[in-house]
């Protein structure tokens, strides 16, 4: 019996769907049974992220509403074969789905599935009560702007009130050099107000655009920061120990130097 | 514009008899003209043919009982003969979509890129495989 974990965050724009990307990606390298699912009913982007747009047939609110099975819908990944997506309706909305039966098939996905992640879209109104509603465990996003995290507050509440119990957090987009300048919050400033357990932090990353862009995730690139940092999350999230990895990167004895001397 | 009411009994051999609310209703010879460009997120169902003036854009469907016929750029999903119709043909300016559907046939673009031809092109059904070629004047498919 698997898990079912939403990902979710209140702001847009700070990396739900990138996320979900990347972690299913790297569970699915690990060797776990991993469905995605795109709950942003009407505004897809789960699919193009994953590079698997144009193998959709059916979709949610098909399975859901009995217009095929539950297997048909599910879209088998180009690299790995235990990593399957089940994409949103695009020319449907939000209340074509209820929250029961999201509950449903949620319930039906963890009996075949390590993993079931649940994409989440922007906002608190019915599809965000769609995607938490079959959750059992939460995953909350933000990055480090005050907008972000006051969203992230919010939603942390209202999973609260939902029985969905320690939620665990993601902190997006860590720009190194602006931290040390002081110009960025940093981590201590965003777990003061939130107070959730940390689940790891992400570096800013040029390679996500590039992945993002191509449909391909960017744990897939071994030279990129946020994809080895999604891939410890992975490991975090399958019970494993991993340390965080250091924000700063200290660069070489030279650059060390000048630092110390002040030239930088 | 979306016939979502109208309801088709399936005749055999790709032939379709169209009602509403289990009423006939006349001949599927008709097309709809659709005289601006598919977003994403919309989507076009009709029994006969469609033609779209403008382009279909990544995330929107155009769905026809006959043929389809875009001009502009094709870039989202379109399904001829959607209710079984072999013959139907796909027509664009650029025919560049993410999926192509003809009758029971589902076909996806490439992953990699590929050339453009630059030219309009036509899908159809040939031995069983969509296949897709440039689409000729009435002279050249005579000569």
């Amino acid at each position: 019996m698997g898990k079912v974990v939403v990902i979710t965050s209140g702001k847009g724009g700070v990396g739900k769907t990138t996320a979900v990307a990347n972690i299913g990606t790297a569970l699915a390298q690990l060797g776990q049974q991993v469905v995605m699912v795109d709950t942003d009913i009407g505004l897809r982007n789960l699919d193009v992220v994953v590079g698997l747009e144009n193998r959709i047939v059916y979709n949610l609110v098909d399975a859901v509403k009995g217009r095929c099975r539950l297997r048909q819908a599910l879209v088998r990944d180009k690299h790995l074969e235990n990593l399957f997506l089940l994409p949103a309706a695009q020319t449907e909305d939000k209340t074509a789905v209820t929250a029961e039966q999201m509950v449903e098939l949620c319930r039906e996905l963890k009996q075949d599935y390590d993993f079931v992640l649940i994409d989440s879209p922007a906002g608190i109104e019915q599809g965000f009560a769609n995607a938490v509603a079959g959750a059992e465990q939460a995953v909350v996003i933000t990055t480090p702007e005050v907008a972000a995290v006051r969203d992230a507050d919010r939603v942390i509440g209202l999973l609260e009130s939902r029985g969905l119990k320690e939620p665990q957090l993601i902190i997006n987009r860590i720009r190194p050099d602006m931290v040390r300048r002081g110009d960025m919050m940093d981590m201590d400033d965003i777990l003061d107000i939130l107070a959730i357990r940390l689940l790891g932090i992400i570096p800013e990353d040029e390679h996500i655009v590039v992945s993002t862009n191509r449909g391909e995730p960017a744990v897939w690139d071994k030279g990129s920061r946020a994809g080895l940092a999604f891939r410890n999350i992975s490991r975090r999230l399958m019970g494993e120990e991993v340390p965080l990895l250091p924000i700063f990167n200290h660069g070489g004895l030279v650059q060390r130097l000048r630092r110390l001397m002040g030239l930088k | 514009m979306s016939s979502s009411r109208l309801s088709p009994v399936n005749e055999g051999e790709g032939r379709i008899r169209w009602q509403v609310g289990g009423k006939d209703v006349p001949s599927t010879e008709r097309t709809l003209l659709v005289q601006h460009t598919l977003r994403s997120g919309q989507a076009i169902s009709y029994p006969g043919h469609v033609v779209v003036m403008g382009d279909v854009n990544p995330g929107a469907e155009v769905k026809a009982g006959g043929n389809i016929m875009v001009l502009g750029c094709l870039r989202g999903t379109a399904h001829a003969g959607a209710w079984g119709d072999e013959k139907a043909v796909v027509v664009a300016f650029r025919l560049r979509p993410t999926q192509l559907r003809i009758a029971h046939l589902i076909s996806r673009s490439p992953d990699a890129a590929v050339e453009e031809p630059g030219e309009p092109e036509i899908a159809r059904i040939r031995d069983g495989l969509v296949v897709i070629e440039p689409y000729l004047s009435f002279n050249e498919r005579r000569a």
